[in-house]
């Protein structure tokens, strides 16, 4: 057998369940999203009706944006908490090897639970009412600690994102971990050997090398937050409470489909997944591409 | 989390081949069941997971009266209903009655032709209560396309232990219920067991129903709206939100982050008084502890209400229809019009403990009876879910998402009242 056709049967099964379980779904998405709907009932073409709605429409109008802002920032709270502390438990399992193989595991634990059941557990830690979390810092005297965390518009977002990074904080971690292992000792003896302090070997000589590690932990942090849905929904309901400061794309684009449920529904909310996938993925290729470069640039 | 994508994937996929799938007669193959040869299987679906033990009894009825009629109860997980019937009307395999929705939750299955009309096929309709009826028509042919099976009304349970200790009896003006409130508040009891937490948004709603129905105005409002001679900017709505606001010392500490268990918990423990709530939730308190002793009550009509009497809001819980590409359609129709009798509404408010929509019946259970008898009495609509789902956003959603703000004291009863008037416009059309 020639050698493309070998290939062929080795792809083939892939390439066919690729296409029946993604590219066709997105298609239809996509189809689906440039008509007008009654039910489960196509009335006609709408062109970009269902796109003009998302964007005219109150309250959509409004609720778009404000749950664009909060995937925006629950991205960047992302980095800063989970990537940052990700990278120090890497370095310091790195530096002090004592127990890794126990604190990686520990590390890693959570995200053996699905969101949906951590966002359970948070907040039932959390419960004003009932939660140990308050009954605890009441219980040492610092009352004035006790606040109603999952229902302050203010402290809402800010736990939603502390809990995310305390399940996800192993995945950057063994990321990191597998990227410092990677990096010739050399490089370090000769800094030290420079004189380099610490902190200077690990800004110019530590920090550059991880970059395809930053790379990949960026984008797939990227693709994870702004698809973010169970743990929130867990957390704060279909609406993102309280007062929607938790909302995310993810929570709009359910309840647009399924717990309105109106006779545009199907219109609307593909429309939706058209405009999220369109970003997530553009993003995507272009922060690839933008770490691509970085990288070549270190040879 | 390309997991997610996955699953998503093939959820979308799925709806999409039994899109495509070509049309046919319903499911019920009579002879797979391995009957008589001319016995008819019908099957029946429904989102009552929980109830398939008494739909199975009562089924029983049925087919001793039908006996060329089986009847197959499938329920399905109610979070997921819609989606499964909407697929299952579209194509084979699908019922031959089905649970359907009420209001703007049947709208979309009414739009894609999906469900047979049954105007002058069941003749006892006409006897239903106009206002339950409304629930089972379409919204622009005001077809009826299903027998209402029950109701649900919105009231106050109270706790009468603790009534009794406090020296309180059932209020019977409104300064009366914020007396007894403050007086519970100072014994160290959460007076109303209200939950504004993120599984709790959708109740806010009804507990501005309960407490502020009379105070906008009842039925005559709703008239007027739909009419087009009021908003819901007018100083009545407003005031009757206001009204929640003013409330909000009285409900648990820290509201906006209470779930519904938590308050269930308040108030079956004898830590809440007062239960602002539906019909619907008798049997689960009664189940935590069914040594409860639970009152009810109307809440009176505060200062300055339009009505003058006690509300006593109401709406219809769904109906059963008859898919339109049932291959059974005369079994079918035998089986809905035997759920419009006396005979299944006896059964099934017995069985289920639910209020019958089959005009005539009385609930065995006396707290249920009197529910009854106050909506028989002082019915109104809610509004907001009976009129305002017909379009994307609900009337409903708008205003829970805009009560929640308001409790978290980022919005005025004003605001609030202006974003359900602004969010209903989208769609709404007065005198339609």
């Amino acid at each position: 057998m020639p050698r493309w056709r070998v290939l062929a049967v080795f792809l083939l099964p892939a390439l066919l369940l690729y296409s029946v379980f993604i590219i066709y779904p997105l298609v239809t998405a996509l189809n689906y999203s440039f008509f007008e709907w009654r039910g489960i009932r196509q009335v006609g073409f709408a062109g970009l009706d269902n796109y003009r709605d998302l964007f005219g429409v109150y309250p959509y109008d409004q609720q778009l944006w404000r749950a664009f802002w909060h995937n925006g920032l629950f991205f960047a709270g992302t980095m800063l908490i989970q990537n940052t502390v990700g990278l120090l438990f890497a370095l310091l399992l790195f530096r002090y090897r004592r127990g890794k193989r126990f604190l990686q595991a520990a590390f890693t634990t959570p995200y053996l639970v699905d969101p949906l059941v951590v966002g359970y557990l948070w907040s039932l830690l959390l419960n004003p009412t009932f939660g140990p979390v308050n009954a605890l810092l009441e219980a040492v005297g610092l009352d004035s600690w006790a606040l109603p965390w999952l229902g302050d518009t203010r402290t809402a977002l800010p736990i939603v994102i502390v809990v995310n990074a305390w399940q996800w904080v192993g995945f950057p971690m063994l990321l990191f971990s597998a990227a410092l292992a990677g990096i010739p000792a050399e490089y370090h003896e000769a800094a030290r050997v420079d004189g380099a302090s610490a902190w200077q070997t690990f800004r110019r000589v530590t920090l550059p090398l991880l970059t395809p590690a930053i790379g990949v932990v960026s984008v797939l942090t990227f693709i994870g937050n702004f698809n973010a849905f169970g743990l929130i929904y867990a957390m704060a309901g279909s609406t993102g409470s309280p007062a929607g400061s938790t909302d995310v794309l993810g929570l709009l684009f359910y309840r647009v489909a399924f717990v309105e449920g109106g006779v545009e529904a199907i219109g609307r909310s593909s429309a939706l997944a058209v405009l999220m996938f369109v970003f997530i993925f553009g993003v995507s290729l272009l922060a690839t591409a933008y770490f691509r470069r970085r990288e070549r640039m270190l040879v | 989390m390309t997991r997610r994508w996955i699953s998503g994937a093939i959820g979308v996929l799925a709806l999409a081949l039994a899109a495509c799938a070509p049309g046919g007669g319903a499911s019920g193959q009579g002879d797979d069941a391995g009957a008589g040869a001319d016995k008819v299987t019908l099957s029946l679906w429904s989102w009552r997971v929980e109830d398939v033990k008494a739909y199975e009894k009562i089924l029983a009825k049925f087919e001793e009266s039908h006996p060329k009629i089986h009847v197959e109860f499938k329920p399905f997980q109610a979070t997921e209903y819609n989606n499964i019937l909407a697929t299952g009307l579209s194509g084979t395999g699908g019922p031959d009655v089905a649970q359907l929705r009420a209001y703007g939750g049947l709208q979309p299955l009414v739009e894609a032709g999906q469900l047979v009309p049954l105007d002058g096929k069941v003749e006892a309709l006409s006897g239903f209560d106009g206002k339950l009826l409304e629930g089972a028509k379409g919204y622009r042919d005001g077809k009826i396309y299903g027998v209402p099976f029950a109701y649900q009304t919105l009231q106050v349970l109270y706790n009468k232990k603790l009534f009794g200790d406090n020296g309180i009896r059932p209020p019977a003006t409104w300064d009366e219920m914020i007396a007894a409130a403050d007086k519970l508040k100072a014994a160290g009891i959460t007076p109303f067991a209200v939950a504004a937490g993120p599984d709790a948004t959708w109740t806010l709603p009804i507990v501005h129903e309960i407490f502020g129905n009379a105070r906008y105005g009842g039925t005559a409002f709703r008239d007027a709206v739909l009419r087009g001679e009021k908003k819901f900017t007018d100083p009545d709505f407003t005031a009757s939100i206001k009204l929640i606001e003013d409330l909000k010392p009285y409900f648990p500490k820290d509201v906006v982050a209470v779930k519904i268990p938590d308050v269930q918990a308040l108030f079956v423990s004898g830590k809440a008084a007062m239960y602002p709530t539906g019909t619907f939730d008798l049997a689960p308190v009664l189940k935590a502890d069914p040594s409860l002793e639970i009152g009810v009550f109307q809440v009176p009509p505060p200062p300055g209400s339009p009505v003058t009497t006690p509300v006593t809001p109401g709406w219809a819980d769904g109906s059963f229809g008859v898919n339109a590409k049932s291959a059974h359609q005369a079994e079918a129709l035998e089986l809905v019009k035997w759920m419009a009798t006396p005979e299944f509404g006896q059964l099934y408010a017995n069985e289920l403990k639910q209020l019958s929509a089959v005009p005539g019946v009385t609930p065995s259970d006396p707290l249920l009876a009197e529910m009854a008898g106050n909506y028989a009495a002082n019915g109104a609509p809610y509004m907001l879910l009976v009129d305002f789902r017909y379009g994307q956003p609900n009337g409903d959603a708008v205003f829970r998402d805009e009560l929640q703000k308001m409790l978290t004291g980022q919005a005025e009863p004003k605001a609030v009242a202006e974003s359900v008037r602004k969010g209903v416009e989208q769609w709404f059309k007065p005198g339609n």
